[in-house]
């Protein structure tokens, strides 16, 4: 299974029984090797499954990363390790780190009466793989499944006359029988219609457009969409009450609280919003506002224009800080509806438009 | 220069000894003894006369002012006196009328029992009886809302709608609960939800939520749950056979594709068979389609081994299927040796 050799850089070498490994492939075993942390470097080489116990223990970890990445290229040489077999490793490193990457999450609309009910991995994968390989000759992919029902689809974009370019590959996250996909955001975008189109064919559905949710958390972002978070629905069984409620406060007798049913009040009430559990973990909000200026003193801006602003919310976990917003007292509960309806519109990206009679919020484009 | 008037022998004032140095003393005794009466005298004691007058007067003047002062404290403490008794009538007023609510609230209170002798109780028991009644109430609605969720649908309204619950369960076990939130308009709409997106609501909520919100709920409620069980036998495979399995169990989101590889010997390394179930109905637990077929290098008695394990799946859910093949494996063992 020796890859296609690349013009001109091996020269005329004979078909030889002995197998040499491809210098690209070579070059990025190596390079993935070192960007994995020292402390990982034997999980990951374990959940690869492509070198043997035996080679995995004569592997000796401690020492400088460039000798360690040496000896893996060793063993790879002598299992003789193909593109395949790289690609995997990288797909593998990723899954780990996935958090580095910026996801995006696409949603596709089914055609009428298309009821799929099968979803049958073969065909998937055969299908995209035509699709792909009929518009552009030269890509490589790979695909992994994982156990909570994941697709990990790595694709490697080449051009007609270049090879693919393994260092700067796309991710796809497919779930079966779902209808949303989570691409990772990479600068090419020419590549995008093209593994639309893939992906459309592949799993039957007819369009397929962008949902303006991003993050890095890629679990955080399939918690939204699948709707995994904790909702806080009424029902007449409430959850067990959690640890808070009975642990000790500092029970000073001499301390009292003139505000206590305020905050009783407001914890109430940001529960009530936001519900029991922990939230989905963004890193962003942007608001897009194109509404006129509003201020007490009139004349102060011509208030014919839109007043064209964005406001952006950051923060290394944007919902729980949301969520404690108001028990801080920095802002009043209830907080705006504009805050709060994130998880459940799915949406992090916002376009305020003008009140004509109701707030209209719009895809924005992109 | 004010004399007190009830002094007659003072008859050396300063005042006196002074004008005695110019007139005659006796002339000034005189008048001196006869200052109350006062008499005018003209002539040689005119001089002094008018002193006396003056003085008199200024000391009749001094009286007047005095009475006047007394009156003035004496008609101000009959102002006060007078002011503080309406005070007082207006206090007891309030207090009359205060009273008079409260007795009216008691006797409303107590009015509301059926008993006809309110004034023998204490408000103590009625308190005491109240609640338990109140108690005895809520711990029967409680029964009859877990009775509610123990069947799987259970529901609850809220401000603008109801949100209802779907449990679900599979033999025995309860499993996952979905909510449903429903906004009651016209059209009635799903305001939010926590159900899967594989599962399909879509279609379902267009066929049947206008008409028959009934059929609705027992749709969706199927489909829950099929996919529920489907998805916990999966897992409970997993979990209490894992030796039978070679790797791992191949699905989708949905559990109606399932494809694996197994063996009938607990001992690893055989596992000659492999199984590919298809649940072709989204609200069954069991498979429509088993097909098992034998890897190449199996025996050939395998054949028939294959057939009835096909005829297994479609009968039972697949822990069952296994206990019955572990359970036929050792009879076999057990008759062979």
């Amino acid at each position: 299974m020796a890859k296609r050799r690349p013009r001109g850089t091996l020269g005329c070498s004979p078909p030889s029984k002995v197998f040499v490994m491809d210098e690209t492939v070579a070059e990025f075993i190596k390079r993935t090797v070192l960007r994995i942390p020292r402390s990982e470097t034997a999980k990951i080489l374990t959940t690869w499954q492509f070198l043997s116990e035996n080679q995995l223990q004569t592997l000796n970890i401690h020492q400088v990363k460039e000798n360690v990445a040496e000896e893996v290229l060793q063993l790879c040489k002598e299992n003789c390790a193909t593109m395949k077999h790289a690609a995997d490793l990288d797909i593998i490193y990723n899954y780990t780190y996935r958090d580095k990457k910026l996801w995006a999450v696409y949603q596709m609309i089914r055609g009428e009466g298309d009821e799929n009910d099968f979803f049958d991995l073969v065909k998937f994968k055969k299908k995209f793989k035509e699709t792909l390989q009929a518009t552009l000759k030269n890509v490589s992919i790979t695909f992994k499944e994982y156990e909570d029902n994941a697709i990990w689809i790595r694709v490697a974009w080449g051009t007609t006359l270049t090879k693919p370019n393994q260092y700067k590959p796309s991710y796809v996250v497919y779930h079966s029988q779902t209808p949303y996909i989570f691409m990772s955001i990479s600068r090419r975008k020419s590549c995008m219609p093209m593994l639309c189109q893939a992906l459309l064919v592949a799993t039957s559905y007819r369009d397929i457009h962008e949902m303006d949710l991003r993050s890095h958390c890629l679990d955080s972002l399939k918690d939204i969409v699948f709707k995994r978070y904790s909702q806080n629905f009424q029902t007449h069984h409430p959850r067990p009450l959690q640890e808070k409620n009975s642990t000790l406060e500092n029970v000073d007798p001499r301390i009292i609280q003139e505000d206590k049913h305020k905050k009783e009040k407001i914890l109430k009430i940001t529960r009530e919003t936001f519900g029991d559990g922990p939230q989905p973990k963004l890193e962003f909000a942007e608001y897009k506002l194109e509404t006129t200026f509003r201020s007490e003193q009139k004349g102060i801006l011509n208030n014919k224009e839109p007043f064209r602003c964005m406001v952006k919310f950051s923060s290394p976990h944007l919902l729980e800080a949301l969520k404690s917003l108001a028990p801080a007292g920095v802002a009043d509960a209830p907080l705006s509806p504009l805050l709060t309806c994130i998880t459940q519109k799915a949406r992090n990206y916002f376009k305020i438009r003008e009140r004509k009679g109701a707030l209209s919020e719009s895809l924005p484009s992109h | 220069m004010i004399r007190s008037p009830g002094t007659p022998g003072n008859s050396t004032p300063r005042r006196g000894r002074a004008k005695a140095i110019k007139w005659d003393s006796v002339c000034l005794s005189v008048l001196s003894f006869s200052s109350q009466a006062a008499p005018v005298k003209m002539g040689e004691a005119a001089g002094s006369l008018q002193d006396s007058i003056l003085s008199h007067l200024e000391r009749l003047e001094a009286k007047a002012h005095k009475a006047a002062l007394e009156r003035g404290e004496v008609r101000k403490h009959k102002e006060d006196v007078a002011l503080m008794k309406s005070r007082i009538q207006e206090l007891k007023r309030q207090r009359d009328e205060l009273r008079t609510k409260l007795s009216a609230c008691r006797s409303v209170l107590a009015g509301r029992e059926d008993a006809p002798k309110r004034d023998s109780r204490t408000p103590q028991a009625t308190r005491a009886r109240q609640q338990a009644l109140l108690e005895w109430k809520m711990e029967g609605a409680k029964g009859l809302l877990q009775v509610f969720h123990l069947t799987g649908l259970s529901g609850r309204l809220t401000k603008e709608g109801a949100c209802l619950c779907i449990s679900t369960a599979f033999e025995g076990t309860y499993l996952d609960t979905y909510h449903l939130d429903l906004l009651i308009q016209q059209p009635i709409r799903i305001q939010r939800h926590s159900v899967p997106s594989f599962i399909p609501l879509k279609e379902i909520a267009q066929e049947y939520l206008q008409t028959n919100i009934r059929r609705f709920l027992s749709v969706l409620s199927d489909h829950l749950n099929a996919y529920a069980g489907r998805k916990f036998q999966a897992n409970q495979l997993q979990e209490r056979f894992p030796a039978f399995l070679e790797g791992g169990l191949q699905g989708n989101s949905l559990y109606n594709l399932l494809e694996f590889n197994y063996g009938v010997t607990g001992e690893g390394g055989n596992f000659p068979f492999m199984a590919k179930l298809t649940y072709g109905d989204p609200v069954s637990i069991l498979p429509t389609e088993a097909t098992v077929v034998c890897k190449e290098d199996a025996p050939a008695s395998s054949g028939e081994v294959a057939a009835a394990h096909s005829a297994l799946f479609h009968k039972r859910p697949l822990p069952g299927v296994f206990s019955a093949i572990t359970a036929t494996t050792e009879t076999l063992n057990h008759s062979a040796s």
